[in-house]
């Protein structure tokens, strides 16, 4: 050989170099520092102006809230308020609160305080996306003294602990919305939570800190002192990157791992998986009943008895879900749902069809008396495993004898368009939350979503007399039941699965528990195993 | 250049995915939308591909997805070469401003790397299977300009063409019997070399969601919903993967080989 | 008369400034037709807006004011190219935060992946040129030429795709802790840099071959010099200049590759953002973030012209 060999050494050498390099950088002590993956990057952070799940992940450990649901008894217990009392009429709810709570930036908190975050929520100007819906009819908040303020409804409102329970409604520094304003305090924001907020930087990271002051916490926090100094949250959108940042060392806990991989992880001994049931509505479609065909009930119970969901839960998350037997989820709700399911019956759907004048021809294409092919149209969402699922029941549509026409809206903005043009037969949308309240915008005539079109004022009333039972447990309880058959006999939306949010943690962290919504971490109880 | 091998095996490759395209969808043995067994099946469980994260059959999508993806490429490369070549003409034929004109925007949408033009261009229509292919093609369109362009201009400059304008030939007539005539060699390999890019572009677009529904047997969607599953059934996007790579490497020689042939003398 | 020395001096002023009018034209050019291919076919975002139920009419018709919707075309154009100069580059339709603002907070992360996968593409070409023309006759030579031919044609998806599945597959073989592969950051730097070292080595093994058969390198292997380091950097030297030309416009190119990388790794950046707003709909961050790329081009096309006339002195005569 000649010496030329070794002018090709140096780029190996260097590359090696980088690596190690790179490898010294990365590394840090593992106990002081977790990294927590989240799995979509909201176009805001904001939780009193914008609406996704995702901001919960860390926020719900910014912010305190004047009341918390317990997640083991599911009962209400004192957070900011120590006590609370309803009105005769359910239109006045008085708050006591405590008086030894200051901001992370040390402003105190206050009666003044809870107005000012309520009157920022309300703040039309602010475009609040769920906040302001889960204060319903309220009017005003009147500060009565230091420590007790009111709020004021126009009507009863059952569910309005529920919502005072939530992130969305949790206590910010009114010196900071002040000073910020809506448009910049989601850069900067400051709870009286266990954890302080540091930095946000859209699509890249949140980093949170602990925040040692925290003398104040709610009995729902079992060592309120334990967490980690810091935690870091990054994005992991992509589905298929997820295991692999788990297995690789980049992320230390990270939600809805594709179910195979979540096995994989878990039996290699170094991860363990944790289902987290999500109360709220299962992974649906919403029939829309403003166009042909979907406008015959007898069409949507045919299209819903077409669809082996079974099967489909089966295939897509290999049976870590329970199939969804109505509107709302069995977490949570199981006492309000029938049994009885509308079940995979190809035969009877096939019969539905025939009687709604909808005949399949020699090559089994459905067709009306004009001749005229059966065409529909379904909207799914990209995000998550809507679009396998969508795939399969437009491929059981298709088996019915229908032409299907699958549209896949990649994120809220584009769905809410593709909705709004109103070319569509069903469109995939379902939102979370502890109360069975989330069922009225969808099913009430006048619902900010209400995707299926449909209007019945039987089902307007029952969903409205239920938000205004708020002294009433047992008639609400009743109401919703009733809602539910309506809903499911009129089949205006076929649910496939319930949510279960497959999470994977690093074996090396300890006491990993969730809130009552569900996607939302205790962050402050992690810690270290050894 | 490229040795005598090379080109035999690159031949052997686009024939066949040729033949895929065209005869693959009748000699597959399942829909390719519709499940067939359990999901994720190997190879070894279910011939000869196993099936997809919806049970689908593999083998069949992937027969399908040829002639998805070759199409969508000749479609797109139809396209920017009848635009490249007709502006291209005419940036030769009248050198004057409208040919200053053309050049001069051809060059400035150069400034643009095409994908990110044809990003551009779906970024305008929104995301679909059309949008793409049309996106690409419009994407592939200021560079054959350009190149096309300098095609003619050297064809133009030998001296026949001249011989026929002082015989007072009009300009179709010199750019149908003359200039496109000489230049149907070179063109040529022109637009394989295009070829080679399209099929890139189309595959790339669609691989990052562009092409709207996932349910489209085309090897760029296959190979992005086979991502998912990279550890457990690598042969999902592995498989296609392969398949794009080899095609664009086959035409690229061919293209090469093509430009060596047709490469103007003197 | 002018001496003939300043008379070259002033030719290649004239030249530089000559490429700057050019560059600055290219940029102006692109710049409009994205303004218009976009505003023309997107029509009014607002309306869009209005009908997913995110604002009344009389916040939609703020929101117009504000965007300067409710202006003339050729007006709004005028207001963006002055906007352009300030750094302005509007607000985006979903969340109001300035474009320029949501720019730069991804800008860095993005400039580090393109510029170590540069760096990374420039080592492995010139590893795999150098390889391919030193050993011409060799096997490894024609392996590195092959490789280089391969790194062209096989799209970075899937080269992207096989790294991970090689991160994936070492990290289900050991138990330790895989960061050293910096999967979010050195990887995706290497599936860049594998993409971008394909034209490099080709240049620099055709430029090394050519001048390997050149007289002077006959001549001083016949007077008995050795085929070693020595030669190798006397025969690299010509073949130079293109290779710098040519790193300067791959710069500008890796932004289409960063979309991808930066999707299969996610990683965020300006790749993932363009799609995403792409997606959504988004098109003042789309329109903000082709500006930026087609100004980027221009700059670096202008700035690989320069450095190439200044490198070489045969092109500083020729006009």
């Amino acid at each position: 050989m000649n010496k030329a060999g070794c002018t090709f050494k140096p780029p190996i050498l260097l590359i090696l170099a980088a690596l190690l390099l790179g490898g010294c950088a990365a590394q840090a002590d593992p106990h002081r520092k977790l990294i927590y993956g989240l799995t979509l990057s909201p176009s805001g952070i904001d939780p009193h102006i914008n609406a996704s799940a995702e901001l919960g992940i860390p926020l719900r450990s910014v912010y305190d809230t004047l009341i918390f649901l317990d997640p083991v008894t599911g009962e209400f217990v004192p957070g900011l308020a120590t006590a609370w009392s309803i009105s005769e009429d359910g239109k006045r709810y008085t708050f006591e609160l405590r008086d030894d709570v200051v901001f992370h930036d040390a402003t105190p908190f206050d009666a003044a305080a809870v107005k000012a975050n309520i009157d920022y929520v309300l703040n039309a100007d602010h475009h609040s996306q769920k906040a302001a819906a889960l204060l319903g009819p309220i009017t005003s908040v009147d500060v009565i003294a230091p420590d007790v303020v009111v709020f004021n409804l126009e009507e009863p409102f059952a569910p309005l602990l529920d919502s005072l329970s939530q992130v969305y409604l949790g206590m910010a520094s009114p010196q900071a919305l002040e000073r910020w304003g809506a448009s910049e305090y989601q850069f900067h924001q400051v709870g009286t939570g266990p954890y302080r907020f540091v930095e946000y930087i859209p699509n890249d990271r949140i980093l949170l800190e602990r925040f040692d002051g925290y003398d104040w916490a709610t009995e729902i926090y079992r060592e309120p002192h334990a967490g980690y100094r810091e935690i870091e949250f990054r994005f992991f959108e992509d589905l298929a990157t997820r295991a692999i940042a788990l297995e690789s060392g980049n992320v230390d806990i990270l939600g809805e791992i594709p179910p195979m991989d979540a096995q994989r992880l878990s039996s290699s001994g170094e991860f363990s998986m944790h289902p987290v049931p999500i109360p709220g509505q299962p992974l649906q479609y919403l029939f829309n009943t403003k166009n042909e065909p979907t406008d015959d009930v007898r069409v949507r119970t045919a299209l819903i008895h077409a669809v082996d969901r079974q099967m489909i839960v089966e295939t897509v998350f290999m049976s870590t879900s329970p199939v969804a037997l109505g509107p709302l989820s069995a977490e949570g709700f199981g006492h309000l749902l029938s049994t009885n399911q509308l079940a995979y019956d190809l035969t009877s759907a096939q019969e539905l069809m025939r009687e709604a004048g909808w005949i399949a021809d020699q090559e089994g294409v459905l067709r009306d008396k004009d001749n005229t092919a059966m065409e529909l149209t379904i909207i799914a969402p990209s995000w998550g495993s809507n679009p396998d699922v969508a795939q399969l029941v437009k491929v059981a549509w298709e088996a019915l004898g229908a032409e299907v026409t699958l549209q896949i809206a990649p994120g809220f903005g584009p769905l809410r368009e593709a909705q709004a043009s109103g070319n569509y037969h069903a469109i995939g949308i379902n939102f979370f939350g502890t109360d069975p309240d989330i069922l009225r915008p969808m099913f009430t005539s006048t619902g900010l979503y209400n995707w299926s079109g449909y209007a019945n004022n039987e089902l307007d009333n029952s969903l409205r007399l239920a938000a205004q039972s708020s002294l009433d447990p047992v008639q609400r309880q009743r109401l919703y039941q009733k809602s539910i058959e309506h809903i499911t006999t009129q089949a205006l939306v076929l649910p496939i699965r319930d949510y279960v949010n497959l999470v994977i943690a690093d074996n090396d962290i300890a006491g990993l528990r969730y809130s009552a919504p569900g996607w939302f971490p205790l962050l402050i109880e992690l810690k270290p195993t050894s | 250049m490229t040795g005598r091998i090379t080109i035999i095996i690159s031949s052997f490759w686009v024939v066949a995915v040729i033949l895929l395209a065209i005869f693959g969808p009748l000699a597959a043995p399942a829909d390719p939308f519709s499940p067939v067994g359990e999901p994720l099946l190997s190879p070894l469980e279910h011939g000869p591909m196993g099936t997809d994260a919806l049970g689908r059959d593999l083998w069949s999508r992937i027969l399908y997805g040829a002639r998805q993806s070759l199409s969508a490429a000749l479609l797109a490369t139809t396209l920017t070469v009848s635009i490249g070549t007709t502006l291209g003409l005419i940036a030769v034929l009248y050198t004057s401003w409208l040919g200053g004109i053309i050049l001069t925007l051809a060059n400035a949408a150069l400034a643009i790397p095409g994908l990110l033009l044809a990003m551009l261009f779906v970024a305008a229509m929104g995301p679909g299977y059309l949008t793409v292919i049309l996106a690409i093609g419009l994407g592939g369109a200021p560079g054959f300009i350009r190149l096309s362009r300098s095609i003619f201009a050297q064809i133009a400059d030998e001296g026949y063409v001249d011989v026929a304008r002082a015989l007072g030939a009009g300009k179709l007539r010199i750019a149908r019997n003359h200039i496109l005539l000489n230049a149907q060699g070179p063109l040529l390999s022109l637009a394989t070399t295009h070829f080679a890019w399209a099929f890139m572009g189309i595959t790339t677009l669609t691989f990052l969601g562009l092409a709207g529904d996932p349910s489209i047997p085309e090897w760029g969607v296959i190979m992005n919903s086979g991502r998912a599953f990279l550890i457990d059934a690598p042969w999902l996007a592995v498989v296609p993967g392969a398949l794009i790579s080899l095609t664009i490497l086959a035409v690229h020689h061919l293209g090469l080989e093509l430009t060596d042939r047709f490469r103007p003398r003197g | 008369m002018v001496p003939a020395s300043h008379r070259t001096q002033t030719h290649f002023l004239i030249d530089i400034a000559k490429r700057v009018f050019e560059g600055l034209l290219t940029a102006w050019i692109a710049v409009t037709l994205t303004f218009f291919a976009l505003r023309a076919a997107t029509g009014d975002p607002v309306s869009s807006l209005l009908s997913q139920g995110l604002a009344t009419v009389e916040q939609a018709q703020a929101l117009r004011t504000a965007l300067g919707l409710d202006q003339p075309l050729t007006i709004q154009y005028l207001d963006f190219i002055a906007g352009l100069f300030k750094g302005d580059l509007g607000l985006s339709l979903y969340t109001s935060q300035p474009v320029d603002q949501i720019i730069l907070q991804q800008l860095p992360s993005t400039a580090e992946l393109a510029l170590s996968g540069l760096i990374s593409g420039v080592l492995l070409g010139f590893f795999l040129g150098t390889t391919a023309a030193w050993k011409r006759d060799h096997w490894t030579g024609k392996l590195a030429s092959s490789l280089s031919g391969l790194s062209t044609s096989v799209p970075v998806a899937f080269i992207a795709i096989l790294a991970l599945l090689l991160v994936g597959m070492l990290g289900q073989q050991t138990t330790g802790n895989l960061n050293f592969l910096g999967y979010s950051g050195l990887l995706p730097a290497l599936v860049l840099g594998i993409t971008t070292a394909g034209p490099i080595a080709k240049v620099i093994e055709s430029g090394l071959i050519e001048s390997l058969q050149s007289e002077y390198i006959h001549a001083a292997m016949a007077r008995g010099y050795q085929k070693d380091l020595r030669l190798l950097w006397h025969a690299l030297r010509p073949a130079l200049p293109p290779v710098v030309s040519l790193s300067a416009l791959e710069a500008a190119y890796l932004f289409s590759g960063t979309v991808v990388t930066e999707t299969v790794f996610s990683r965020p950046g300006l790749g993932r953002l363009l799609l995403r707003s792409i997606l959504e709909g988004d098109f003042p961050i789309a329109q903000g973030l082709v500006v930026v790329a087609a100004i980027f081009y221009t700059l670096s096309h202008l700035g690989a012209d320069l450095i190439a006339m200044l490198l070489d002195p045969r092109l500083r005569d020729t006009t």
